[in-house]
Protein backbone atom coordinates (compact mmCIF):
# COMPACT_ATOMS: atom_id res chain seq x y z
CA UNK A 1 0.00 0.00 0.00
CA UNK A 2 1.37 3.11 -0.82
CA UNK A 3 0.71 5.32 1.86
CA UNK A 4 2.68 2.59 3.82
CA UNK A 5 5.75 3.00 1.80
CA UNK A 6 5.48 6.63 2.21
CA UNK A 7 5.75 5.98 5.97
CA UNK A 8 9.11 3.32 6.12
CA UNK A 9 10.57 6.03 3.13
CA UNK A 10 11.18 8.27 6.37
CA UNK A 11 12.74 11.20 5.37
CA UNK A 12 12.67 9.97 1.46
CA UNK A 13 8.85 10.42 2.10
CA UNK A 14 8.64 14.18 1.54
CA UNK A 15 11.36 14.19 -1.60
CA UNK A 16 8.72 11.48 -3.04
CA UNK A 17 6.40 13.31 -2.28
CA UNK A 18 7.63 16.33 -4.52
CA UNK A 19 8.38 13.70 -6.82
CA UNK A 20 4.61 13.63 -7.34
CA UNK A 21 3.83 17.07 -7.25
CA UNK A 22 6.24 17.49 -9.74
CA UNK A 23 4.59 14.59 -12.10
CA UNK A 24 0.58 15.92 -11.09
CA UNK A 25 1.94 19.50 -12.40
CA UNK A 26 2.70 17.63 -15.39
CA UNK A 27 6.19 18.62 -16.10
CA UNK A 28 6.87 14.37 -16.38
CA UNK A 29 8.63 13.59 -19.96
CA UNK A 30 5.30 13.17 -21.37
CA UNK A 31 2.68 13.53 -19.02
CA UNK A 32 -0.89 14.94 -20.59
CA UNK A 33 -3.26 16.84 -18.45
CA UNK A 34 -6.61 16.01 -17.86
CA UNK A 35 -9.26 17.31 -15.57
CA UNK A 36 -8.29 17.06 -12.13
CA UNK A 37 -4.91 15.15 -12.74
CA UNK A 38 -2.35 13.85 -15.49
CA UNK A 39 -2.23 10.90 -17.20
CA UNK A 40 1.30 9.45 -19.38
CA UNK A 41 2.34 6.80 -21.41
CA UNK A 42 4.75 4.49 -20.16
CA UNK A 43 6.79 1.11 -21.35
CA UNK A 44 7.82 -1.86 -19.49
CA UNK A 45 10.93 -3.04 -21.69
CA UNK A 46 13.58 -0.41 -22.98
CA UNK A 47 12.98 -1.36 -26.49
CA UNK A 48 10.28 -3.21 -29.24
CA UNK A 49 11.32 -6.60 -30.22
CA UNK A 50 9.74 -8.02 -33.10
CA UNK A 51 7.76 -10.99 -32.51
CA UNK A 52 7.14 -10.35 -29.08
CA UNK A 53 4.77 -9.24 -26.51
CA UNK A 54 5.41 -5.81 -24.88
CA UNK A 55 3.29 -4.08 -21.93
CA UNK A 56 2.52 -0.38 -22.05
CA UNK A 57 0.99 1.39 -19.23
CA UNK A 58 -1.48 4.08 -19.23
CA UNK A 59 -0.58 5.94 -16.33
CA UNK A 60 -3.03 8.26 -14.46
CA UNK A 61 -3.04 10.19 -11.07
CA UNK A 62 -5.75 12.54 -9.84
CA UNK A 63 -5.77 14.97 -7.13
CA UNK A 64 -7.35 14.03 -3.84
CA UNK A 65 -10.76 13.54 -4.30
CA UNK A 66 -11.17 12.67 -8.01
CA UNK A 67 -11.64 9.37 -9.20
CA UNK A 68 -12.21 7.23 -12.55
CA UNK A 69 -14.01 4.08 -13.21
CA UNK A 70 -13.34 0.28 -13.69
CA UNK A 71 -14.42 -1.66 -16.99
CA UNK A 72 -17.65 -1.80 -15.12
CA UNK A 73 -18.17 1.72 -13.62
CA UNK A 74 -20.85 0.31 -11.69
CA UNK A 75 -23.95 2.74 -10.78
CA UNK A 76 -22.90 5.97 -12.72
CA UNK A 77 -19.73 7.05 -14.83
CA UNK A 78 -17.51 5.68 -17.71
CA UNK A 79 -14.58 3.84 -17.88
CA UNK A 80 -11.56 5.25 -19.45
CA UNK A 81 -10.75 3.70 -23.16
CA UNK A 82 -7.90 4.57 -25.69
CA UNK A 83 -8.12 4.75 -29.74
CA UNK A 84 -4.78 3.70 -30.32
CA UNK A 85 -2.00 5.28 -33.05
CA UNK A 86 0.45 2.47 -33.63
CA UNK A 87 2.85 2.05 -36.56
CA UNK A 88 2.19 -0.85 -38.86
CA UNK A 89 3.34 -4.06 -37.31
CA UNK A 90 2.35 -3.10 -33.53
CA UNK A 91 -1.23 -3.99 -32.13
CA UNK A 92 -2.49 -3.06 -28.86
CA UNK A 93 -4.85 -5.70 -26.97
CA UNK A 94 -7.67 -5.61 -24.51
CA UNK A 95 -6.35 -3.35 -21.13
CA UNK A 96 -5.61 -5.31 -18.10
CA UNK A 97 -7.69 -3.91 -15.58
CA UNK A 98 -6.35 -3.57 -12.11
CA UNK A 99 -9.19 -4.60 -8.84
CA UNK A 100 -11.19 -1.68 -8.53
CA UNK A 101 -12.31 0.06 -5.16
CA UNK A 102 -15.47 0.92 -4.46
CA UNK A 103 -17.28 4.70 -3.91
CA UNK A 104 -20.63 5.07 -2.41
CA UNK A 105 -23.25 7.07 -0.89
CA UNK A 106 -25.73 5.23 0.43
CA UNK A 107 -28.00 4.16 -2.37
CA UNK A 108 -25.48 4.72 -5.86
CA UNK A 109 -22.44 2.79 -5.72
CA UNK A 110 -19.43 3.30 -8.18
CA UNK A 111 -16.29 1.10 -9.00
CA UNK A 112 -13.07 2.53 -9.85
CA UNK A 113 -9.56 4.37 -9.07
CA UNK A 114 -8.64 7.25 -7.31
CA UNK A 115 -5.08 8.54 -6.50
CA UNK A 116 -2.82 6.42 -9.21
CA UNK A 117 -3.84 3.81 -11.56
CA UNK A 118 -2.15 1.99 -14.00
CA UNK A 119 -4.25 0.04 -16.67
CA UNK A 120 -1.79 -2.18 -18.36
CA UNK A 121 -2.14 -2.72 -22.21
CA UNK A 122 -0.54 -6.10 -24.25
CA UNK A 123 1.15 -4.55 -27.40
CA UNK A 124 2.00 -7.26 -30.21
CA UNK A 125 5.13 -6.31 -32.70
CA UNK A 126 4.79 -8.48 -35.68
CA UNK A 127 7.80 -10.61 -36.06
CA UNK A 128 8.43 -8.41 -39.58
CA UNK A 129 8.68 -5.60 -37.93
CA UNK A 130 12.16 -3.33 -39.36
CA UNK A 131 14.62 -3.20 -36.92
CA UNK A 132 17.13 -0.60 -35.98
CA UNK A 133 14.15 2.45 -36.57
CA UNK A 134 12.32 4.42 -34.04
CA UNK A 135 8.56 3.89 -33.27
CA UNK A 136 6.37 6.64 -32.40
CA UNK A 137 3.67 4.93 -29.87
CA UNK A 138 0.81 7.02 -29.09
CA UNK A 139 -3.07 6.76 -27.96
CA UNK A 140 -6.06 8.98 -27.88
CA UNK A 141 -7.38 8.75 -24.30
CA UNK A 142 -10.66 9.48 -23.46
CA UNK A 143 -11.54 9.46 -19.36
CA UNK A 144 -14.07 10.92 -17.11
CA UNK A 145 -12.60 12.48 -14.07
CA UNK A 146 -15.23 12.52 -10.65
CA UNK A 147 -15.85 13.37 -7.88
CA UNK A 148 -18.78 15.13 -6.84
CA UNK A 149 -18.67 16.27 -10.26
CA UNK A 150 -17.81 14.58 -13.44
CA UNK A 151 -15.70 16.23 -15.73
CA UNK A 152 -14.97 14.13 -19.43
CA UNK A 153 -11.52 14.70 -20.37
CA UNK A 154 -9.30 13.47 -23.86
CA UNK A 155 -5.46 13.36 -24.09
CA UNK A 156 -2.96 12.62 -26.28
CA UNK A 157 -0.16 10.47 -24.97
CA UNK A 158 3.09 9.24 -26.40
CA UNK A 159 6.55 7.65 -26.54
CA UNK A 160 9.03 6.59 -28.86
CA UNK A 161 11.07 3.24 -28.59
CA UNK A 162 13.73 2.01 -30.38
CA UNK A 163 12.72 -1.50 -32.70
CA UNK A 164 15.56 -3.83 -31.99
CA UNK A 165 16.27 -7.35 -33.06
CA UNK A 166 17.02 -8.68 -29.51
CA UNK A 167 15.02 -10.03 -27.31
CA UNK A 168 13.61 -7.94 -24.99
CA UNK A 169 15.12 -6.13 -21.97
CA UNK A 170 13.05 -4.87 -19.31
CA UNK A 171 13.47 -0.76 -18.16
CA UNK A 172 14.82 -0.56 -14.53
CA UNK A 173 13.15 3.23 -13.91
CA UNK A 174 9.78 1.30 -14.68
CA UNK A 175 9.80 -1.41 -13.31
CA UNK A 176 8.67 -0.36 -9.67
CA UNK A 177 5.71 1.16 -11.04
CA UNK A 178 4.87 -2.56 -13.65
CA UNK A 179 5.36 -5.01 -10.61
CA UNK A 180 3.03 -2.32 -8.73
CA UNK A 181 0.41 -2.22 -11.46
CA UNK A 182 0.53 -6.43 -12.07
CA UNK A 183 0.24 -6.17 -7.99
CA UNK A 184 -3.14 -4.62 -8.61
CA UNK A 185 -4.37 -7.23 -11.28
CA UNK A 186 -7.08 -9.92 -9.91
CA UNK A 187 -5.58 -13.03 -10.27
CA UNK A 188 -7.45 -16.71 -10.81
CA UNK A 189 -8.28 -17.89 -7.33
CA UNK A 190 -5.87 -20.23 -5.24
CA UNK A 191 -6.52 -24.22 -7.05
CA UNK A 192 -7.43 -25.22 -4.22
CA UNK A 193 -10.78 -23.02 -3.64
CA UNK A 194 -14.17 -24.33 -4.13
CA UNK A 195 -15.99 -21.72 -5.62
CA UNK A 196 -19.99 -21.84 -6.65
CA UNK A 197 -23.11 -19.25 -6.82
CA UNK A 198 -26.58 -20.29 -5.75
CA UNK A 199 -29.66 -17.74 -7.09
CA UNK A 200 -31.61 -17.35 -3.62
CA UNK A 201 -34.92 -15.75 -4.87
CA UNK A 202 -33.93 -11.71 -4.60
CA UNK A 203 -30.13 -12.04 -4.03
CA UNK A 204 -27.08 -14.41 -5.31
CA UNK A 205 -25.23 -16.53 -2.65
CA UNK A 206 -21.36 -16.73 -3.67
CA UNK A 207 -19.70 -19.69 -1.63
CA UNK A 208 -16.46 -19.82 -0.86
CA UNK A 209 -14.96 -23.00 0.25
CA UNK A 210 -10.92 -21.89 1.18
CA UNK A 211 -10.16 -24.26 3.77
CA UNK A 212 -9.42 -21.38 5.85
CA UNK A 213 -11.74 -18.41 7.97
CA UNK A 214 -11.89 -15.41 5.74
CA UNK A 215 -13.23 -12.48 7.15
CA UNK A 216 -13.25 -9.94 4.95
CA UNK A 217 -14.73 -10.27 1.40
CA UNK A 218 -15.90 -7.62 -1.24
CA UNK A 219 -17.44 -8.67 -4.94
CA UNK A 220 -17.41 -6.22 -7.65
CA UNK A 221 -19.61 -7.43 -10.18
CA UNK A 222 -18.07 -7.80 -13.80
CA UNK A 223 -21.64 -7.51 -15.39
CA UNK A 224 -23.68 -4.85 -15.00
CA UNK A 225 -27.19 -5.13 -13.57
CA UNK A 226 -26.88 -8.27 -12.07
CA UNK A 227 -26.47 -7.40 -8.39
CA UNK A 228 -27.28 -4.31 -6.65
CA UNK A 229 -24.28 -2.29 -6.29
CA UNK A 230 -25.23 -0.39 -3.55
CA UNK A 231 -26.35 -3.13 -1.26
CA UNK A 232 -24.30 -3.93 1.89
CA UNK A 233 -22.72 -7.20 1.17
CA UNK A 234 -23.39 -10.08 4.04
CA UNK A 235 -20.73 -11.69 4.74
CA UNK A 236 -21.11 -14.92 6.96
CA UNK A 237 -17.80 -16.57 7.55
CA UNK A 238 -17.05 -20.09 8.32
CA UNK A 239 -14.20 -22.50 9.36
CA UNK A 240 -13.27 -23.21 5.76
CA UNK A 241 -14.39 -20.13 4.04
CA UNK A 242 -17.09 -17.87 3.91
CA UNK A 243 -20.87 -17.04 2.12
CA UNK A 244 -21.30 -13.81 0.99
CA UNK A 245 -24.69 -12.51 0.36
CA UNK A 246 -24.78 -10.34 -2.95
CA UNK A 247 -28.68 -8.43 -3.34
CA UNK A 248 -29.92 -8.85 -7.28
CA UNK A 249 -30.01 -5.80 -9.31
CA UNK A 250 -33.61 -4.11 -9.80
CA UNK A 251 -32.80 -4.49 -13.08
CA UNK A 252 -32.41 -7.81 -13.50
CA UNK A 253 -35.55 -9.54 -14.73
CA UNK A 254 -34.04 -12.80 -16.25
CA UNK A 255 -31.98 -15.68 -14.94
CA UNK A 256 -27.90 -15.55 -15.24
CA UNK A 257 -26.07 -18.14 -15.82
CA UNK A 258 -22.68 -17.07 -14.57
CA UNK A 259 -21.24 -14.92 -12.37
CA UNK A 260 -18.55 -13.00 -13.14
CA UNK A 261 -16.76 -10.33 -11.44
CA UNK A 262 -13.67 -9.67 -8.85
CA UNK A 263 -13.71 -10.78 -5.24
CA UNK A 264 -11.29 -8.77 -2.76
CA UNK A 265 -10.19 -10.46 0.26
CA UNK A 266 -7.52 -8.07 1.57
CA UNK A 267 -5.96 -5.14 -0.34
CA UNK A 268 -3.76 -7.23 -1.95
CA UNK A 269 -5.44 -10.34 -2.81
CA UNK A 270 -8.35 -10.38 -5.53
CA UNK A 271 -9.09 -13.23 -7.40
CA UNK A 272 -11.14 -13.30 -10.75
CA UNK A 273 -14.74 -15.41 -9.87
CA UNK A 274 -16.53 -17.00 -12.99
CA UNK A 275 -18.40 -19.48 -11.65
CA UNK A 276 -22.16 -20.89 -12.67
CA UNK A 277 -25.36 -20.20 -10.67
CA UNK A 278 -27.42 -23.01 -9.70
CA UNK A 279 -30.88 -22.48 -8.62
CA UNK A 280 -31.83 -23.50 -5.39
CA UNK A 281 -34.96 -25.84 -4.82
CA UNK A 282 -36.99 -22.85 -2.41
CA UNK A 283 -36.24 -20.86 -5.96
CA UNK A 284 -37.72 -23.78 -7.72
CA UNK A 285 -40.56 -23.29 -5.69
CA UNK A 286 -41.27 -20.39 -5.62
CA UNK A 287 -42.42 -20.29 -9.60
CA UNK B 1 -39.73 -22.88 21.88
CA UNK B 2 -42.23 -22.44 19.18
CA UNK B 3 -42.77 -18.71 20.68
CA UNK B 4 -39.34 -17.71 20.24
CA UNK B 5 -38.79 -19.01 17.41
CA UNK B 6 -41.65 -16.36 16.29
CA UNK B 7 -40.15 -13.38 18.04
CA UNK B 8 -37.25 -14.18 15.85
CA UNK B 9 -39.08 -14.50 12.77
CA UNK B 10 -40.92 -11.26 13.22
CA UNK B 11 -37.85 -9.75 14.52
CA UNK B 12 -35.94 -10.77 10.72
CA UNK B 13 -38.76 -9.44 9.01
CA UNK B 14 -38.59 -5.74 10.55
CA UNK B 15 -34.81 -5.85 10.37
CA UNK B 16 -35.99 -6.92 6.47
CA UNK B 17 -39.23 -4.78 5.46
CA UNK B 18 -37.32 -1.56 4.66
CA UNK B 19 -35.31 -3.23 2.07
CA UNK B 20 -38.38 -4.99 0.58
CA UNK B 21 -39.78 -1.42 0.28
CA UNK B 22 -36.72 -0.34 -2.06
CA UNK B 23 -37.32 -3.50 -3.89
CA UNK B 24 -40.41 -2.70 -4.91
CA UNK B 25 -39.34 -0.32 -7.58
CA UNK B 26 -39.12 -3.17 -10.26
CA UNK B 27 -40.45 -3.36 -14.08
CA UNK B 28 -43.67 -5.15 -14.18
CA UNK B 29 -44.49 -3.49 -10.68
CA UNK B 30 -46.75 -0.26 -9.80
CA UNK B 31 -45.67 2.66 -9.28
CA UNK B 32 -44.99 4.20 -6.75
CA UNK B 33 -47.17 7.25 -6.49
CA UNK B 34 -46.05 10.96 -5.55
CA UNK B 35 -46.84 14.22 -5.46
CA UNK B 36 -44.52 16.84 -7.31
CA UNK B 37 -44.20 20.57 -6.95
CA UNK B 38 -43.38 21.94 -10.69
CA UNK B 39 -41.35 24.87 -11.80
CA UNK B 40 -44.57 26.43 -13.53
CA UNK B 41 -46.20 26.50 -10.07
CA UNK B 42 -48.51 23.67 -9.97
CA UNK B 43 -48.74 20.26 -8.61
CA UNK B 44 -49.00 17.13 -10.24
CA UNK B 45 -50.12 13.86 -8.35
CA UNK B 46 -49.22 10.60 -10.42
CA UNK B 47 -52.12 9.02 -9.30
CA UNK B 48 -54.12 11.27 -11.70
CA UNK B 49 -52.60 9.78 -14.91
CA UNK B 50 -53.50 6.81 -14.49
CA UNK B 51 -55.06 5.99 -18.45
CA UNK B 52 -51.96 7.58 -19.98
CA UNK B 53 -48.76 6.53 -20.61
CA UNK B 54 -46.18 8.65 -18.24
CA UNK B 55 -42.67 9.24 -18.80
CA UNK B 56 -39.53 10.04 -15.41
CA UNK B 57 -36.59 11.69 -16.85
CA UNK B 58 -34.28 12.51 -14.06
CA UNK B 59 -32.28 15.70 -14.64
CA UNK B 60 -29.35 17.44 -14.48
CA UNK B 61 -28.12 20.36 -16.61
CA UNK B 62 -25.00 20.17 -15.47
CA UNK B 63 -23.76 16.87 -16.12
CA UNK B 64 -22.54 16.01 -19.50
CA UNK B 65 -24.50 13.44 -20.02
CA UNK B 66 -28.10 15.18 -19.88
CA UNK B 67 -26.13 17.88 -21.76
CA UNK B 68 -25.75 15.44 -24.79
CA UNK B 69 -29.31 15.05 -24.82
CA UNK B 70 -30.63 18.42 -24.45
CA UNK B 71 -27.65 19.96 -26.98
CA UNK B 72 -28.10 17.77 -29.24
CA UNK B 73 -32.07 18.38 -29.19
CA UNK B 74 -32.67 14.75 -28.73
CA UNK B 75 -34.00 14.93 -25.62
CA UNK B 76 -36.67 18.09 -26.91
CA UNK B 77 -37.91 15.96 -29.83
CA UNK B 78 -38.66 12.74 -27.53
CA UNK B 79 -40.61 15.00 -25.40
CA UNK B 80 -42.08 17.00 -28.63
CA UNK B 81 -42.83 13.28 -30.03
CA UNK B 82 -44.44 11.87 -27.31
CA UNK B 83 -46.58 14.70 -25.53
CA UNK B 84 -47.92 14.73 -29.02
CA UNK B 85 -49.43 11.44 -29.18
CA UNK B 86 -50.82 11.96 -25.45
CA UNK B 87 -48.04 11.01 -23.34
CA UNK B 88 -47.48 12.62 -20.00
CA UNK B 89 -43.75 13.32 -19.77
CA UNK B 90 -42.13 14.40 -16.07
CA UNK B 91 -38.75 16.08 -16.05
CA UNK B 92 -37.74 15.43 -12.18
CA UNK B 93 -34.78 16.95 -10.82
CA UNK B 94 -33.34 15.66 -7.56
CA UNK B 95 -30.04 17.61 -7.18
CA UNK B 96 -29.78 18.97 -3.56
CA UNK B 97 -29.45 22.43 -2.85
CA UNK B 98 -25.98 23.52 -3.53
CA UNK B 99 -25.41 20.58 -5.33
CA UNK B 100 -24.99 20.72 -9.23
CA UNK B 101 -27.85 20.61 -11.34
CA UNK B 102 -29.96 22.56 -8.58
CA UNK B 103 -32.71 24.80 -10.03
CA UNK B 104 -34.84 26.90 -8.33
CA UNK B 105 -38.51 27.42 -10.11
CA UNK B 106 -37.62 30.39 -12.11
CA UNK B 107 -34.01 29.36 -13.41
CA UNK B 108 -35.72 26.22 -14.53
CA UNK B 109 -38.64 27.82 -16.23
CA UNK B 110 -35.54 29.82 -18.13
CA UNK B 111 -33.40 26.98 -19.23
CA UNK B 112 -36.87 25.03 -20.26
CA UNK B 113 -37.36 27.90 -22.54
CA UNK B 114 -33.69 28.50 -23.81
CA UNK B 115 -33.44 24.59 -24.22
CA UNK B 116 -37.02 24.55 -25.79
CA UNK B 117 -37.52 21.76 -24.11
CA UNK B 118 -41.27 20.44 -23.85
CA UNK B 119 -41.91 18.04 -20.85
CA UNK B 120 -45.45 18.13 -19.39
CA UNK B 121 -44.15 19.34 -16.45
CA UNK B 122 -40.34 20.22 -14.40
CA UNK B 123 -41.09 18.44 -11.38
CA UNK B 124 -38.37 20.26 -8.36
CA UNK B 125 -37.68 17.62 -5.80
CA UNK B 126 -34.78 19.09 -3.94
CA UNK B 127 -35.37 16.50 -1.27
CA UNK B 128 -34.90 13.61 -3.27
CA UNK B 129 -38.28 12.49 -2.04
CA UNK B 130 -39.23 11.42 -5.88
CA UNK B 131 -35.53 10.15 -6.75
CA UNK B 132 -35.55 7.79 -3.97
CA UNK B 133 -38.77 6.25 -4.50
CA UNK B 134 -37.44 5.05 -7.83
CA UNK B 135 -34.10 4.27 -6.89
CA UNK B 136 -33.12 6.67 -9.10
CA UNK B 137 -29.11 6.70 -9.58
CA UNK B 138 -28.52 8.55 -12.60
CA UNK B 139 -29.01 11.27 -15.66
CA UNK B 140 -30.39 10.64 -17.49
CA UNK B 141 -32.51 7.74 -16.23
CA UNK B 142 -35.60 7.36 -17.81
CA UNK B 143 -38.61 5.20 -16.45
CA UNK B 144 -41.26 4.49 -18.29
CA UNK B 145 -45.33 4.09 -16.58
CA UNK B 146 -48.48 1.82 -18.79
CA UNK B 147 -51.84 3.64 -17.89
CA UNK B 148 -52.50 0.99 -15.29
CA UNK B 149 -49.85 2.18 -13.32
CA UNK B 150 -47.15 -0.51 -13.63
CA UNK B 151 -43.50 0.43 -14.74
CA UNK B 152 -42.58 -1.10 -18.07
CA UNK B 153 -39.23 0.34 -18.64
CA UNK B 154 -36.25 1.15 -16.54
CA UNK B 155 -33.05 2.52 -17.25
CA UNK B 156 -30.39 3.93 -19.76
CA UNK B 157 -32.38 6.71 -22.55
CA UNK B 158 -29.95 4.66 -25.39
CA UNK B 159 -27.65 1.99 -25.36
CA UNK B 160 -24.74 3.94 -25.85
CA UNK B 161 -23.45 5.09 -22.32
CA UNK B 162 -21.31 8.35 -23.52
CA UNK B 163 -21.51 11.94 -23.47
CA UNK B 164 -20.42 12.24 -26.76
CA UNK B 165 -23.19 13.87 -29.15
CA UNK B 166 -21.63 11.63 -31.76
CA UNK B 167 -23.32 8.83 -30.27
CA UNK B 168 -26.66 10.11 -30.69
CA UNK B 169 -27.72 9.05 -34.32
CA UNK B 170 -27.98 5.40 -34.74
CA UNK B 171 -28.27 4.52 -31.36
CA UNK B 172 -31.42 2.33 -30.00
CA UNK B 173 -33.60 4.68 -27.96
CA UNK B 174 -34.77 2.54 -25.56
CA UNK B 175 -38.19 4.86 -24.22
CA UNK B 176 -38.95 4.68 -27.95
CA UNK B 177 -38.86 1.06 -28.25
CA UNK B 178 -40.72 0.56 -24.84
CA UNK B 179 -43.71 3.05 -25.84
CA UNK B 180 -43.60 2.22 -29.41
CA UNK B 181 -43.65 -1.23 -28.23
CA UNK B 182 -46.36 -0.78 -25.28
CA UNK B 183 -48.86 1.55 -27.82
CA UNK B 184 -48.81 -1.23 -30.48
CA UNK B 185 -50.24 -3.31 -27.31
CA UNK B 186 -47.12 -5.32 -27.50
CA UNK B 187 -45.00 -6.09 -24.76
CA UNK B 188 -41.54 -3.91 -23.95
CA UNK B 189 -38.49 -6.52 -25.12
CA UNK B 190 -35.81 -4.50 -23.62
CA UNK B 191 -37.68 -3.84 -20.20
CA UNK B 192 -34.48 -2.48 -17.84
CA UNK B 193 -31.30 -1.49 -18.69
CA UNK B 194 -28.42 0.32 -16.76
CA UNK B 195 -29.22 3.43 -16.37
CA UNK B 196 -26.07 5.77 -17.43
CA UNK B 197 -24.71 9.19 -16.73
CA UNK B 198 -23.86 11.03 -13.56
CA UNK B 199 -25.08 9.90 -10.12
CA UNK B 200 -28.20 11.68 -8.84
CA UNK B 201 -27.13 14.53 -6.56
CA UNK B 202 -29.16 13.36 -3.72
CA UNK B 203 -28.80 15.47 -0.44
CA UNK B 204 -25.41 14.21 1.49
CA UNK B 205 -24.12 12.09 -1.61
CA UNK B 206 -20.38 13.25 -1.83
CA UNK B 207 -19.67 12.07 -5.40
Amino acid sequence: MRPAEFRKAGSRSSCLRLLVLISLAGVGASAASIPHGTVDLVAEDQWIAPGHQCYLGINFHFEKGWHTYWINPGDSGQPPHAEWLLPAGLTAGEIEWPAPRRFGASTIADFGYDEAATLLVPIRAAASLQPNQPAQLGAEVFVLVCREICIPGKAHISLSLQIKSMPPKPDGSTRELFTAARKSLPRAAPGDWAISAIDANDSFMLIVNSGREITHAAFFPLEESQIDNSAPQKLKPAATGFRLTLRKSDQLLKPIKRLKGVLEVSANQNYVIDTAVRSTGSAKQMK
Amino acid sequence: MKRSIVHVLVFTLLILAPQFVISAVKVGQPAPDFTGTASNGKSYHLADYRGKFVVLEWHNNGCPYTQKHYKSGNMQNLQKQWTAQGVVWFTVISSAPGKQGFVNANEENKYLETMGAAPTAALLDPTGVIGHLYDAKTTPQMIVINPQGVMVYDGAIDNRPTENLKDIPGATNYVNLALGQSLAGRSVETAATRPYGCSVKYPGSWF
